[in-house]
């Protein structure tokens, strides 16, 4: 595109500079002049053409809103109407003054001037004309009346009349004499055949004549007439230089009559080669100026659409892009500035990010703490709305994982039912709490049972972010704990403390009737054997009550071993089959034995059998069923009955000591069974079946967890 | 066309009609110059046409306003009229040209001669040449004429 403008420009500019040298009349190129305006013309479509093609370009880039492009229109405007506007005028001023001008050259009195010079001329030569035309005349008379030879006479005749040449022609328009002042004139000029033919008719003729290389002469042929018949005419022809100051000022007249009349003749036509000359010169300047104000103005622009590049790459985040520094004007200095704020921005970014790398680590880090933390962590603004929750929180709580994600607390309700006591002990304590800080603990009904949670809110009151923490613990085990250990503290010193006496008291009974039974009389002796009796029996069953109780006291001291599960439930049951009751085994095959302390097993089983007979006193059609399968994570042993199934009221605390619906019982069976399967690593389920019966699950580990 | 003992001689005889405004620029002493082209040509299959012929020969019209003259020019001889209507008859009228060599036309196939008489635009006056391009009046040409010649 530049080469082809530049190339238009300098072609226009040799063509302005040749249509100048050939409006100044050389020669040279007036032959090529159409030649010259066909090229302008050409050359000025062809710049229009390449404007208009940078104008559809420029048009484009509008549309497409590439940045710099209005600058360019803008600058592109302004450059075309800097040339547009002076370029007109001078060319407006230029045009009229070229047709005044031209005008000017002709006026009526010029034109009347140079008719009266001409005329002069003509009169002039047309006296001179008459005047040889009477010598002529008289010439001819004194030559037809002459009696001397021709020649003689003629030259005589020139002589007297002082003329430059005659000759003496016969009627054929041959020579007959010849006389003539001039060496150089020894030939004599001839006139026309027609001429001749015109004198004979007795018509002289008279005429001025340009003879090349000879001069303006004036010519006269006049007949010789005779003056009888028998002789022939002939004609004489006087021959007359005009004097060479007129015949010089006539040419000068008729040259400028001629060069005027063709001045007025072309006028038009120079008008309108001045005019074509001049307006083309102006297209092309004006055309040359426009492409170029492109070129100019795109080159003007070209440094803001390099820095638009870079502020959009660094609107994508490449810091990377940075603009040469060119020119060393202003365009320099701000793209220089722009390389350094790009520097910077790249600085604070990369300082940027690294900060918040760091929170994000900060964030990530503080998060796995939460996640991993054993107590429920929630976080509220002033609001009660939900911050932070920890998967804890959610898991202690029982409800699905993201459930009050942006909940309001007021609003946990109504979307699960069984938070709402523990909305509302955290909504009360943070508004009635006049301390930062409270500590409640919670009996939490989830849909598995009862929990026990220890609450801790704190209001946050640090820099302004005002908002609430509450953490909790699922404590149920702890206090489990706690009541184990003191129930067994209790119960072991109980048994101890009660055993100890039972001997001597069973012993002392046994001793009485021994020795006291000879010497009552019947009637005492009875009354005595049956009170002893009763001691005794008493004692043995407080004893086997004080043994439960050591039991389950006890420090455990499992004494594992490979174990049969089958061969040990047979064990057992062989024991029970005279109890009335029918027990059906249901027992898998092919089981792999698990590691177990078998008397403890053996314990297990007889405490749940024991409490399904007791289940079943009164029932009718009175059935056990014992399972023992294979299962997730180890082998399954239950014991099914279809007896009363367990209360209700004990169903929470069925493993704790003491708990009991039996009429007569320690309330240590359950509790024994499962202090026995807590210490194998095994779990234990008990669920009441429909419509009535319980059922208690075990599940004991393969191989004992480690 | 004719073979004389001097060779070739040509008679031709144009129909010219000059423009008022040539007329006029004559009347206004501007010089008319015109050409009559001659060529004589045999076509060749494998070149250029041959062309053993190839003349011009130029004529000028002026006025003298001075002495009220035409006069018709060639080279060195001249004729002066008084009248312009004179003047171009006798343009018109093409006598005795020696066109060729009485040796010149030998081929048998015969030759193609053809003639045309034209203004010759480029000598005129630089204004005029501008008006030569865009009218037609001033662009005289007659078409060639063409006709065979046997030697």
């Amino acid at each position: 595109m530049r080469p082809l403008i530049l190339l238009c420009v300098v072609t226009g500019a040799g063509l302005v500079y040749l249509m100048s040298q050939a409006s100044a009349n050389t020669a040279l190129f007036t032959r090529n002049y159409p030649a010259l305006l066909g090229l302008g013309g050409l050359l000025s479509v062809g710049l229009m053409v390449l404007i208009g093609y940078q104008l559809l370009v420029l048009k484009r880039k509008l549309r497409e809103r590439v940045f710099g492009s209005k600058l360019t229109l803008r600058l592109m405007v302004v450059f075309a109407l800097m040339a547009l506007v002076p370029g007109s005028l001078v060319y407006a001023i230029s045009f009229q003054f070229l047709q005044r001008s031209i005008e000017s050259w002709f006026d009526v009195r010029m034109d009347k001037a140079l008719e009266g010079g001409l005329n002069l001329a003509r009169n002039s030569l047309d006296n001179s004309l008459n005047e040889l035309g009477r010598k002529a005349e008289n010439m001819a008379q004194a030559l037809a009346s002459a009696q001397a030879s021709e020649p003689a006479t003629l030259d005589r005749l020139r002589e007297q009349f002082a003329v430059d040449e005659a000759t003496l022609f016969s009627q054929r328009g041959k020579v007959i004499a010849f006389a003539g002042a001039e060496a150089t004139s020894l030939q004599p000029e001839f006139p026309l055949a027609g001429v001749i033919r015109q004198v004979r008719a007795q018509q002289p003729v008279r005429s001025v004549e340009l003879i090349p290389d000879r001069g303006l002469f004036l010519r006269v042929i006049t007949p010789v007439n005779v003056l009888t018949i028998a002789e022939d005419i002939r004609i004489l022809q006087l021959l007359q230089r005009v004097p060479a100051a007129i015949a010089q000022d006539a040419r000068v007249v008729d040259q400028g009559w001629r060069d005027y009349q063709e001045l007025t003749l072309a006028r038009v036509g120079l008008k309108r080669i001045f005019g074509l000359t001049l307006t083309l010169a102006m297209l092309l300047t004006l055309f040359s100026a426009i492409a170029l104000a492109f070129l100019l103005s795109e080159r003007l622009s070209a440094p803001l659409s390099a820095l638009a590049e870079s502020t959009r790459a660094i609107a994508k985040g490449d810091y990377s892009r940075l603009n040469p520094v060119r020119s060393r004007d202003e365009f320099g200095v701000l793209t220089q500035s722009f390389n350094t704020m790009t520097r910077q921005i790249a600085d604070a970014t990369e300082a940027m990010e690294r900060n918040q790398q760091q929170l994000e680590n900060a964030k990530t880090y503080l998060e796995s703490i939460l996640s991993n933390l054993t107590s429920g962590v929630l976080t509220f603004d002033e609001r009660y709305y939900l911050r932070t929750v920890n998967a804890t929180a959610y898991e202690i709580l029982g409800i699905p994982a993201g459930a009050f994600h942006g909940l309001k607390l007021p609003d946990w309700t109504t979307h699960v039912a069984t938070v709402t006591p523990f909305a509302e002990i955290v909504m009360g304590q943070f508004a009635s709490a006049a301390n930062r800080q409270w500590e409640q603990q919670l009996e939490y009904r989830r849909h598995d049972g009862a929990r026990t949670l220890l609450i801790r809110g704190t209001r946050l009151a640090t820099r302004g972010d005002t908002g609430y923490v509450v953490v909790f613990d699922d404590i149920t085990h702890l206090a489990q704990a706690q009541r184990d250990a003191a129930w067994g503290e209790v119960a072991r010193r109980l048994a101890h403390e009660i055993k100890n006496p039972l001997t001597p008291i069973q012993l002392s009974a046994e001793r009485l009737q021994h020795k006291l039974l000879q010497k009552l009389p019947e009637s005492d002796a009875d009354v005595l054997k049956r009170a002893t009796g009763t001691i005794v029996n008493q004692v043995t069953a407080l004893k086997g009550m004080v043994d439960d109780f050591s039991l389950y006291a006890r420090a455990s001291r499992m004494a594992a071993a490979q174990v049969s599960l089958n061969d040990l439930v047979r064990e057992v049951l062989v024991l029970y089959e005279s109890m009335g009751v029918p027990i059906e085994p249901r027992l898998g095959e092919n089981l792999p034995q698990v590691a177990a302390d078998p008397a403890l097993l053996r314990q297990v089983l007889h405490n749940l059998i024991q409490n399904a007979i007791d289940a079943l006193a009164g029932a009718e059609k009175p059935r056990i069923v014992v399972t023992s399968a294979l299962a997730a994570g180890g082998i399954r042993l239950s014991v099914r009955d279809n007896g009363s199934g367990i209360a209700d009221t004990v169903f929470g605390r069925i493993f704790e000591p003491y708990v009991t619906t039996k009429p007569k019982g320690t309330g240590l069976g359950l509790a024994i069974v499962k202090k026995i399967i807590d210490e194998h690593h095994g779990q234990i389920l008990v669920e009441n079946l429909k419509p009535h019966g319980a059922h208690v699950s075990i599940v004991l580990p393969l191989r004992e967890a480690a | 066309m004719e073979l004389s003992d001097e060779g070739y001689r040509l008679d031709a005889e144009f129909d010219i009609q000059l423009s008022p405004g040539l007329e006029e620029a004559v009347n206004r002493g501007v010089p008319l110059h015109f050409i009559v082209e001659f060529e004589l040509s045999k076509p060749r299959w494998y070149w250029f046409d041959e062309k053993p012929v190839q003349l011009t020969r130029a004529y000028r019209i002026s006025y003298t306003p001075l002495l009220r003259q035409y006069r018709l020019s060639s080279g060195s001889a001249y004729q002066n009229f008084t009248r312009f209507d004179d003047v171009v008859r006798a343009l018109s009228r093409v006598r005795g040209w020696p066109v060729a060599e009485k040796g010149a036309i030998r081929s048998e196939g015969g030759y193609q001669a053809a003639i045309r008489m034209r203004l010759d635009t480029a000598q005129l006056p630089k204004p005029f040449q501008l008006n030569a391009v865009a009218s037609r009046d001033w662009n005289l040409a007659s078409d060639w004429y063409r006709w065979t010649v046997h030697p």
